[in-house]
Parts: structure tokens; sequence; C-alpha cells
């Protein structure tokens, strides 16, 4: 036994008391950071200051203030009566008034500025004072808009059921707190008509209930199953504690780490307890059943070398499990993913040290008591133990039989990988039926979409060249048929324009412009449109279609405009979401094949400068990448997409399923050096590591199986895969792995 | 009994105050009303400063012309692109707009009197010349200035962007020194600060700075080269004067 290892053991037996004191204190210290963690779930705040179309639509935001807009959706049979029309007043008023929110805009209220033949009418589509009543006076709302290019299908939608209303959020604005009062003082109304939330704001605040509501009942099931799991297998107190409290210890650190250095939770790190529970308590289960498993004529002696046993491999293990988590930030697209990474691989740090330090320390109180009971505990592991036994057998006699079987598996799995599905769409993160998921669908069926798009256009604005390059660039993007109207500042002086002239363009001669102008000059909307400098204007649009091709080719088609459309005096770009989610979409992929191979290496690197073998490096993965393979093939057939939370589950389950095969490998080799015979060796530690290894997968998969209870679906396929990968490595690293080892060592066996 | 009078008494003095503070409030904003509206007309080189959150600030300069409070004739002659640009009111908010470039004028029905005035601080409401008077109720507060009143206006109807504005008036001479305009959330949105000076028999506001507050924007209005009472007619503020046209044009 490494001496090293023995006096590292000792100091925690004998310094237990400190140990103890000082993690309670240090708990104590990050606890006390939680109540400063915030939730973020703001996917604008997370695109990264280094991709152009991120950038250019962050600066957008910055620079044309108020494109935080909130939806309201007010449905009804047909909007066009007294009732429904007094209602949308009613909402528009009340929500003015909520603090946070600078300007609403709905058909009460709406400017509309029109030219007949007594000269120029600004007023409101509606008059606040004198509602329409009689049918005459809705066909005259009805065709004032229709014939509105600016609110046709955009305040109240062609099939007349739904009006939009829209409310602009100050800059300052505490999102959270004005969607909550949006949703309060409207249901406060109590209207008839069914009410529906979209856009930024009011998805940002719904998703950061969500993760909320998940923290709250999902992290306290998976204690639960957890517990439960731990157990039926250990069947002591000890064994059902001590991993429950070092993760949770380990959670409380990390969360109060993520507080600390001034970082959100956000939808990805909201998973991060629910890993640590599974991560930390696996490295304090085969800390425990290590010391369970010595045999030695004191409780102390037991905890010394079972410790100093299981201390190389579970480092190994939150090194390699690290090195899964860190490898996000290499690829990764969202920030909220590299800062996952980050914390994730130090939560399992933390859980590891706490495993090999606090675990120890906690077992060494109760020595004396354990001395006197340690003869009676062995029974209560027959099932696990026969089982392991069994199995032992199986993978000595069949050796054939089960390549061949995860041959076959990982041959359907190749099969697979080839139909996944990439999905970068904020819809299909809520269930079918979810009101979030409706209000969505009512704006992308009713209301041309919710996804945004800019076109940014730096000049002299006000050049009749430039105007009339907007109102082309206006007009070809319409006919996209993804995109159902565009806004711009050319549209307002073409629409004031044919208020006075009677035609609908952009005038030629740059006086008439500059006078139209002086007209429009302090419009609230032109704020939104133009900078005070008139060098900077945008055409405002909405992406309609949620499929990824489609974005694709309306991003070549734009580039096509703009290529053959800039001048030295004139430069055009274009963003928005539908050009966000292209390159976050190639990113899924990137990101994936980088992560993972980032991974491996490290992993086979680590594992062969500790083990002093890159052979073992290199074979410890197998069982891990067979997983890997099974579960794209699993992905591709079941149709569960590759999104921003599934893109983590590979690296995720290399960095946890690696752990099973570092338990074999470093069994193995002790083993091997006693018996100098592979098929012993392989027997040997399937019975020594293969109980901890089921108690492990098993605790963990039905840990992430909790997340099947999520209201949020990434979340839900999330638990779902690292389940699927945690007992394909699991079986994997009991069968497949001492297969490939045994023949591997045969030859050395003969020597 | 006693008891019962002594509460009738009480109540009656305390109404029969607020009662005459009310009404002492109301003629105090009469009398402001007045002394802006007190010239027979006048003609005045009128320059507008506006200044944005940065500080940047564009200036425009107009030659204006009015008779009461109710006729009004604004014509640009600064900057150059702007130049010839005039508006012309009417009473009861009829407004046209000469665009010289289009050679025509518009009429301007407004029935939304919360827009920014083409591109300055002041609304639609704000110039629109209607006496505060026949707005608002007033109140009479205490104010926290020496010699000036502080009164609290109400609106009288809806039809206002404003749920309240406050106005410090020089005690001793009745004109505004201050007011600020608070919206229906109550909060203050806006300031204006006056700066009267008399020329002859009359005070005039020689410089008025409108500051909206949300957005750190102001708008300077300087009267220059002002002359009082020179006998404008109201032909004087016809289409034709507007657009320069006679009517056989």
């Amino acid at each position: 036994m490494n001496s090293g290892l023995q006096t590292f053991a000792d100091r925690i037996i004998k310094g237990r008391w400190f140990v103890i004191v000082s993690v309670i204190f240090l708990t104590i210290f990050f606890g006390l950071q939680l109540s400063e963690l915030k939730i973020n779930s703001d996917i604008l705040k997370s695109l990264p200051e280094d991709d152009k179309n991120a950038k250019l639509l962050k600066e957008i935001g910055r620079n044309f203030g108020g494109q935080n807009i909130g939806l309201l959706i007010v449905e009804t049979d047909n909007v066009y009566n007294t009732a429904s029309i007094e209602h949308i007043a009613s909402l528009t008023e009340s929500l003015a008034e909520i603090d946070g929110i600078n300007s609403v805009s709905s058909v009460t209220n709406i400017i509309n500025i029109k030219g007949d033949d007594f000269g120029l009418e600004v007023g409101q589509l509606v008059d606040p004072y004198d509602l329409p009543t009689t049918p005459e006076d809705f066909e005259v709302l009805r065709q004032n808009i229709l014939n509105n290019k600016l609110y046709k299908g955009s305040i109240i939608s062609e099939d007349e059921t739904s009006a939009l209303i829209m409310f602009y959020l100050d800059e300052e604005a505490i999102v959270k707190d004005v969607a909550s009062d949006v949703i309060e003082v409207s249901n406060g109304l109590n209207l008839p008509e069914n009410l529906y939330y979209a856009g930024s704001p009011m998805l940002v605040s719904y998703i950061s209930d969500l993760m909320r509501k998940d923290l709250v009942t999902l992290l306290p099931i998976a204690f639960l199953v957890i517990a439960l799991t731990l157990f039926f297998s250990f069947r002591s107190l000890s064994g059902v504690l001590l991993p429950l409290i070092s993760s949770l210890v380990a959670i409380i650190w990390t969360l109060g780490s993520i507080a600390l250095l001034g970082f959100n939770m956000t939808m990805i790190s909201n998973n991060i307890p629910i890993i640590l529970l599974a991560v930390g308590s696996a490295y304090s289960i085969h800390v425990v059943n290590k010391i369970n498993l010595e045999d030695a004529d004191s409780y102390e002696e037991k905890i010394r070398n079972g410790l100093s046993s299981v201390t190389i491999p579970v480092i190994l293990a939150g090194i390699t499990t690290a090195i899964g988590f860190i490898s996000f930030i290499f690829g990764a697209y969202l920030d909220m993913v590299v800062e996952f990474g980050i914390f994730t691989s130090l939560g399992t740090l933390y859980s590891c040290i706490l495993a090999l330090v606090l675990v120890p320390a906690l077992l060494a109180l109760g020595s004396k008591k354990n001395d006197t009971i340690k003869k009676a505990r062995s029974p209560k592991f027959k099932l696990l133990e026969d089982f392991s036994l069994q199995l032992a057998k199986f993978v000595s006699q069949k050796p054939k039989a089960l390549f061949l079987i995860w041959m076959a598996l990982i041959v359907a799995g190749i099969a697979g990988i080839f139909s996944i599905e990439r999905s970068v769409n904020i819809q299909d993160y809520f269930k079918p039926g979810n009101p979030a998921r409706k209000a969505e669908q009512i704006m992308m069926d009713k209301f041309g979409g919710t996804k945004p798009v800019f076109m940014l256009f730096e000049g002299e604005i006000l050049d009749p060249v430039v105007l009339i390059k907007m109102k082309e660039a206006a007009e070809f993007m319409e006919q996209s048929p993804d995109i159902n109207s565009t806004l711009s500042v050319a549209d307002l002086i073409a629409e004031l324009n044919f208020a006075i002239t009677g035609q609908r363009t952009i005038p030629e001669d740059p006086d008439q412009i500059q006078q139209l102008w002086f007209f429009l000059e302090g419009n609230e909307t032109l704020e939104r449109l133009v900078n005070p400098d008139l060098t900077q204007a945008i055409i405002i649009s909405k992406f309609k279609s949620p499929d990824n091709q489609s974005k694709k080719v309306f991003a070549e088609y734009m580039d096509g405009f703009i290529g053959n459309n800039q001048s030295e005096d004139l430069s055009i770009e274009i963003t928005g979401m539908p050009f966000v989610d292209v390159v976050m979409d190639r990113s899924l992929v990137n990101s994936q094949i980088a992560s993972i191979l980032i991974a491996l290496v490290f992993v086979i690197i680590v594992i062969g400068l500790i083990l002093k073998s890159f052979k073992n490096g290199v074979l410890s993965t197998i069982p891990i990448v067979a997983a890997i393979i099974i579960l794209f093939g699993l992905m591709g057939w079941s149709g569960i997409s590759l999104n921003i939370a599934t893109v983590l589950v590979a690296s995720v389950a290399l960095g946890i399923g690696i752990d099973y095969s570092i338990h074999i490998i470093v069994n193995f080799n002790k083993q091997f050096k006693r018996h100098k015979n592979a098929h012993k060796a392989v027997s040997e530690s399937i019975l020594s590591s293969g109980r901890a290894i089921i108690i492990n997968f098993i605790a963990v998969s039905l840990g992430f199986l909790v997340l099947v209870f999520s209201d949020m679906i990434p979340l839900i396929y999330f638990g779902i895969l690292v389940a699927a990968s945690m007992i394909s490595s699991g079986l994997g690293a009991l069968t497949l792995f001492p297969v490939v080892l045994a023949s591997v060592n045969r030859n050395s066996e003969k020597e | 009994m006693k008891k019962n009078s002594n509460i009738i008494i009480v109540l009656f003095l305390v109404l029969s105050i607020s009662f005459v503070q009310a009404q002492d409030a109301q003629k105090i904003l009469s009398e402001m009303d007045n002394l802006m509206s007190a010239p027979q007309d006048r003609v005045a080189t009128v320059e507008i400063t506006i200044r944005n959150k940065k500080g940047n600030e564009t200036v425009r300069e107009a030659s204006l012309m009015q008779k009461g409070a109710n006729y009004r004739l604004y014509r640009y002659t600064k900057p150059e692109n702007k130049a010839g640009i005039a508006t012309l009111s009417h009473p009861d908010g009829k407004m046209w707009l000469y665009m010289p470039s289009f050679g025509k004028a518009v009429k301007i029905t407004l029935l939304s009197k919360s827009q920014a005035f083409t591109g300055t601080d002041f609304s639609y409401e704000d110039m629109s010349g209607i006496p505060y008077s026949e707005r608002f109720n007033a109140s009479l507060e205490s104010s926290d200035k020496p010699n000036n009143y502080l009164l609290n206006l109400l609106p009288k109807t809806k039809e206002t962007e404003y749920s309240k504005i406050q106005i410090y008036i020089n005690e001793e001479n009745g004109y505004p020194i201050e007011m600020a305009f608070f919206d229906k959330k109550g909060n203050n949105i806006k300031k204006a600060d006056y700066s009267y000076v008399k020329k002859g028999k009359y005070w005039y506001a020689e410089e008025v700075i409108m500051t909206d507050l949300r957005k750190d924007h102001s708008t300077k209005i300087i009267i220059k080269e002002v002359t009082f009472d020179i006998g404008l007619k109201d032909d004087d503020f016809t289409l034709e004067k507007l657009t320069g046209k006679s009517k056989s044009d």
C-alpha cells in the first residue's frame, strides 16, 4: 500500500474534527452567499460578444432603445366589438401604469397619420373617449387598419380573433418584476377574453419561474430517489447519509461560488444541483463501499485501508469528470454553457474533495461504535454481491457473445447518428399546451412570428438615395415567405408623402424629405428606428418559420441583396434571432465534436499519467465511447433533438461514465499484478467494484431521471439521455471493458 | 346639542377656508393666463435650441406673429434646410403646416395632443394656447419658495396627458416661474423654467426651458426682438398669408 496515501488517510482520521469544523465553517460561508444568487434566463445576454450577429443584435438593442418588447395577446371570437375594444383600452391603460414600462401601444392608442382632401389627420386609430359602437364605426376602423401597411396584420390579426398589445420596457427595468406585474394587472381585470403573453421579457421571466419551480421541486425528489437507492444498496444510515451530506455540501459550495463570483443561474446551470447530487454521491458511494469492504481488525483500520485504496480512483474520477465539464468552454457558443462547464467542473472537484475528506472524517467519528458491528454488515449486500459474481462468471464464460452484443449496439448507434435532428427553437422548450408555447404559436400563425430581424443602414439617413435603398431592402425582404411585414423610417416618410401627395414613395427632392422630417420629428416611434444623429437607421421585422433551413435560406437571400447594394457611403448589415439561431445551430455540432474530442484526449492523458500507462488511458475510454455512440444512436432513433441542453449530455456522460472504467482498471491492474491471470483479475475487479458501480449508476440514473418531471422539454430529455448513458457506460465498464481487458492482457499473462 | 353645533361651526369654517383658498388659487391662475395673453398681438424672432441626452444641440430660428392667444404663425428661417416651413394656428386647435418644397399647406387635425411638437419637448397640448384656468382646477399649496405662490392644478377632463401640474407663480407680478408636469402614473416627467421680463406695459417670457426628465432632453425658446400691439388683424393669419400665395394662384 502506498505510504503517502496511508499518511493521508491517517491525517484525515486523526484530524476528523478539524475537517468537520472547517467544512461546517465553509458551508456557512458559501451558504450565506446564496441569498445573492440570481436567476437569469435571458438567452440574449448569453450571446457571445465575438459573434458578429450577436454583437450587432446587442448593439442595436442598446442604440435603438426599447427593443425589449413584451406582447400581450387578447384572443376572442372577433375583436371588432365595443366590449373587446374597451377591454383592450383598459389593458393598454393599466399596462402603461406599470413601473418599468415606458410605453404601450395597441389598437386603442396607436397613432394614425392619414391624408385626405382636407389635409393631414394626426390622431389615433380609435378615439379613447369615443370608442366605436356601430357596425359602420368598426368597418371604418377595419379599413383604416387594412389600408395601413404599418398596422395591417400587426395589431389585429387578419382573422380578427386576436389583438396585440405591445409594451416597451425601460432600459433599466427589472424584467422579472415587470413581467409579473403585467400578468397580475391583466388578470386582475377579469376579462372574458383569453390572454397570452409572449415576447422576450415574458418568456425570460416564464422560463425563470419554471427554473425556480424545477429547483424547488425536483431537487428534493432527486434527494429522495438517491436516498432510497442508497438505502436499498447499503442498508445503513451512514451509507445513505454520507453521500447525501457530501453532495449537499458540494451543491452549497458551488452555488455559493457562483454567487460570490457575481454570476447568475441560467437555464443550463439550473441543472448543476442535480448533476452534483448524482456525481457527488457517486464519489462518496465508492468511498463508503471501499471502506465497508475492507477486512480489518478495527474500524479505523478499515477506514485507513479503504480510503488509501480508493483515493487514486476517486481523484482520477474527479479530474476526468471535471475535464468532461470543462470541455464545454471549447467551442460552446453560449456564455451560459461555458459558465455551466466551469462551475460544474468546480462542483465536481468540491464533491471529490468532500468524498475523500468529509466522508472518512464522519465515518471516523463513529469508529468505536462500528467496531462491534462490523461482522454483521456483509449479508446486506448479498443480492448485489451475487449479481456481481454472476456477472463475473458470465463475462469470463461468454466473452464473445458479450462482445457481439456490444458491437451490434454500436452499429445500431452509428446508424442512428445520421438521423439526429437539431433544434434551437425556444418554443420547443415548452410542453404542448403550455401557455408560453401557445402564445408563441399564435404569434407565429397570426402576427408573423416573434423572432426579430434587424437590418442596419449606416450613412446619411435622410439622403433620398439611402431612404430609397431602405425601401427597396424592405420590399426585397417582404418577398421572403417568412417575412410578413417590415417597419422603417422610410415607411413613415413614404406614408406621410402619400398623405400629402397621394404617392407612397420616397421623394427624390432632399428638401421635401427634410420638410416631411420636420413634421415627424419627436414621434416616439422614431427613437426605435433611427439614431439621434441620423447616421444609423434600422428596418425592423419578424421572422416566421421555426425551421432552421428556412433561416439559412433567408440569410443567404439577404446576403445577396446586401452584397449588391452596399457602397462607400452606405453600409448595410443584417442580424436578428434567425441569424443567431443559424450560428447557434452550427455551433451545436461543432461544440459537441470539440468538447467530446477534447474531453477524450484529456481523459486519456490524465489516466495515462496517473496510471503510468497510456495504453490504459486509451482502453479506459472504450466503454464510454461505446456509450456515447449508443447515446447518439438513441437520439437519432427516438427523434430527441440536439439542443442547448442535450448537447451537454455526451460530455456529462463521458465525465461521469469514465469513472466506472477507472474503478475497474485500477482494480484490474492491482489484481493482475497479484494473480498474473487476466481472467481472474477481471473477475476480482468485477467482484470488488461491481457492486459500487451498479449502486452508482442506478443512483445516478434515477437522480437524473427525476428531470422527467421538469416543465422544460430539453431538461426532460437531458435527464433521460444522461440516465441512459449512465446505464450503458456502467454496463459497458462491467461487461465490454473486462472482455477487452482480458483479451488485451492475454499475451502478458502467458509471459 | 352644543357639541353638534360646534362640529358644524368647525366644519363650516374648514369648508369656507377651503372654498376661499380654491377661489384664490383659481383667481391667481386666471390672472396668470391673462398676463400671458395680455398683449393684443406680438411679432418676434424665436430661437429654439433643442439639446439631446448627449448634449448635442440643434438650433432653429423662426419669425413669430401672434394675435391674442389663438392666432399664431411661425415661419422658420433656420436651419437652411427647414427655411420656409411655416405653421399657422387658429382657434379651436385648427392648424396648418406649410412645406414650401411641396408648394402647399396641409391642414393638420390633431386628435392626439400628447405628441411632441416637431421634435421639441413641448407637446401639442403645451402649445395649444388654451388658458390653464379653462383646463385645470387650481388649489393653493404652501410654497417653499419665498415670494411665490405654489398652485396645484388638477385636470377638469380626462383629455389631457397630465394628471397634475404644479406651478410657482411670482406673487408680485403674477407670471409663472416654474412648472412641473406629472404623468398619469404620478411621475414628474417634465419641467419648465420661465424667465419673464417686462417690455413696455407687458411681461413676457424671454426664455423658457422645457426639460423632459425621462429623456434628459430639453428645448430652450428665446424670444428676441419682440414688438407688441402693432395692430395685426385676423386677415394676417389666412392660408394665403401662410403660403405666400393669393387665392387666384
